[in-house]
């Protein structure tokens, strides 16, 4: 029993470079600052009350509030500023820019933590004021900041280290979160190709076409996808065998990299053909940072390590 | 020794919340005969179903601390929903035409609008959304703030009818007989000058 709690706490916790934190924290940053400007005009038209948005924020934020009251949302943000004098668009326009600005600090990697936080927080509120108009990359943001605020920041990369000489604490503490988003990642693409698996039009082919020709996924012109009418049958095959075996094939040391770049082909695929660049990128990085590190055994493990002080256990 | 327990009992609770949350939408799935699983199965499902729920507090009073705690927890971790985009199969898409009528009789037709592709993306999920709720209530007040939303850039318009339909694709042999994509009639709402100004409430 002893044997197997030690083993488990080796798994866990183990020591390791926080080259993985850097790729999270400059993917996440990067991954803000697209996410801002993509939605830069259409930011209050979308996140508005009643009165002046596409649908009214208001209807999200009450329908949130029955689950729970504590949840963040932009309404909090525009109640404090209604008691300062500020008008609900400039409160939105306040919180755009700051959530640009935490993406910009975390491509830089000053004030990690603080700008982590930061990040997570605005983009929670948007994602949570906006549920009827979220979709899968707002999950997916949300994960990646939530483990990248917990994380011990700052990394070897970042400004914070080189200018300010703050270092992590505990090398095993760092290999502890990369576990979680791994394991993470484990669960969601098991999930993801035993749902698809369990629907009969991958396995032939025909949810590949509807997804390609589903509006407004439809950028791929039918002409050609009818010429590869017979590979789609291979190419939904392929996905469903992709996710649902991940959680195995991306742990062997054989199958590890042939596995990820599979993932990353898979994601590179769906930007592109299907106009989803925000949702690829967000599963890049994540796995970017998850397994890249480290995949093909170049890893400088040791440096990183001898610069943060070993688990105190 | 202390501090990885700490974070072991943490890494446990927060990896049964995404199994238990992530369990719940296939067995939600398989319930409601949407999977390949022989339909024997969805009572077992149902059942199971109900189990996950209680493991998420949804058995207790919606005012509970627990069930809120953990309803906050899920959504500050990003972990509320589980992970079957797209599956078990490709869902229908939604259209929304507006069919703006001006007072000298003109008819026009827009569509709801936005700058982005980005926000084009999150348009075509609202649509989605308000294609799939049950409740027709919740479904017209949506279709009218997308209204809404057109008339303050049409202010001239008197009435606007909302006609929301499914879109209908064609398979890959009906495509290659020279079927095309078509529109499915599903609800149409009228929205005049009265309506915008009196039924438009904050819910």
């Amino acid at each position: 029993m002893e044997t197997w709690r030690e083993r488990i706490l080796q798994f866990l916790f183990p020591a390791g470079s926080n080259t993985w934190l850097a790729v999270l924290r400059l993917g996440l940053g990067l991954q803000i600052i697209l996410y801002a400007l993509s939605l830069e005009n259409d930011w209050t038209y979308l996140f508005a009350g009643t009165g002046s948005g596409l649908v009214s924020r208001n209807l999200g934020e009450a329908i949130l509030s029955l689950e729970s009251p504590f949840v963040p949302r932009l309404g909090w943000l525009i109640a404090l500023g209604e008691h300062v004098g500020l008008s609900e668009q400039t409160v939105l326009s306040i919180a755009w820019v700051s959530l640009l600005g935490t993406g910009c600090s975390l491509l830089a990697g000053l004030f990690c933590r603080s700008s982590a936080i930061l990040a997570w927080f605005l983009h929670l509120c948007a994602a949570k004021s906006g549920a009827f108009v979220s979709y899968g990359v707002d999950n997916f943001m949300t994960i990646g900041l939530f483990y990248l605020m917990l994380s011990p920041l700052p990394d070897r990369y970042s400004l914070d280290w080189r200018l300010r000489k703050s270092r992590p604490k505990d090398s095993q503490v760092l290999g502890f979160w990369r576990r979680v988003v791994q394991l993470h990642l484990c669960v969601i693409y098991f999930f993801s190709g035993l749902t698809k698996c369990l629907g009969s039009g991958w396995w032939d082919g025909t949810n590949i076409w509807r997804a390609l020709t589903r509006p407004p996924f439809s950028i791929v012109p039918l002409e050609i996808l009818v010429r590869w009418k017979y590979f789609l049958p291979v190419l939904g095959i392929s996905i469903c065998l992709i996710e649902t075996g991940y959680p195995v094939f991306i742990w062997l040391k054989k199958t590890r990299m042939i596995w990820l770049i599979c993932v990353l082909g898979m994601h590179i695929a769906i930007g592109l053909t299907m106009g989803m660049y925000l949702f690829a990128l967000i599963m890049i990085i994540l796995n970017a940072a998850a397994f890249g590190p480290g995949v093909s055994g170049t890893e400088s493990k040791g440096s990183a390590v001898a610069r943060c002080r070993p688990a105190s256990v | 020794m202390r501090q990885k327990s700490v974070y072991l009992a943490c890494f446990i609770l927060h990896f049964l919340l995404i199994i238990t949350v992530s369990f719940r939408e296939t067995l939600w799935l398989v319930a409601r005969g949407l999977t390949i699983f022989p339909s024997s199965s969805k009572s077992y499902s149902a059942k199971a179903e109900k189990a996950t729920f209680a493991a998420r507090g949804h058995n207790l009073a919606a005012s509970s601390a627990l069930r809120q705690a953990l309803a906050t927890y899920l959504h500050l971790a990003g972990i509320e929903r589980g992970y079957g985009y797209f599956a078990p199969n490709v869902p229908e898409s939604y259209k929304l035409v507006l069919e703006l009528h001006y007072p000298d009789g003109r008819v026009e037709y827009q569509l709801p609008r936005v700058n982005r592709a980005a926000a084009g993306l999150r348009v075509a999920g609202l649509l989605d959304e308000i294609g799939r709720t049950r409740y027709d209530p919740l479904r017209e007040y949506m279709v009218r703030m997308l209204a809404y939303s057109t008339w303050r850039e049409n202010p001239d318009v008197t009435m606007i009818r909302a006609v929301f339909g499914s879109i209908s694709l064609p398979s890959i042999s009906e495509f290659e007989h020279g079927k095309r994509e078509s529109y499915e009639f599903l609800y149409a709402y009228d929205f005049s000058r009265i309506d915008k100004a009196t039924e438009l409430e904050t819910p």
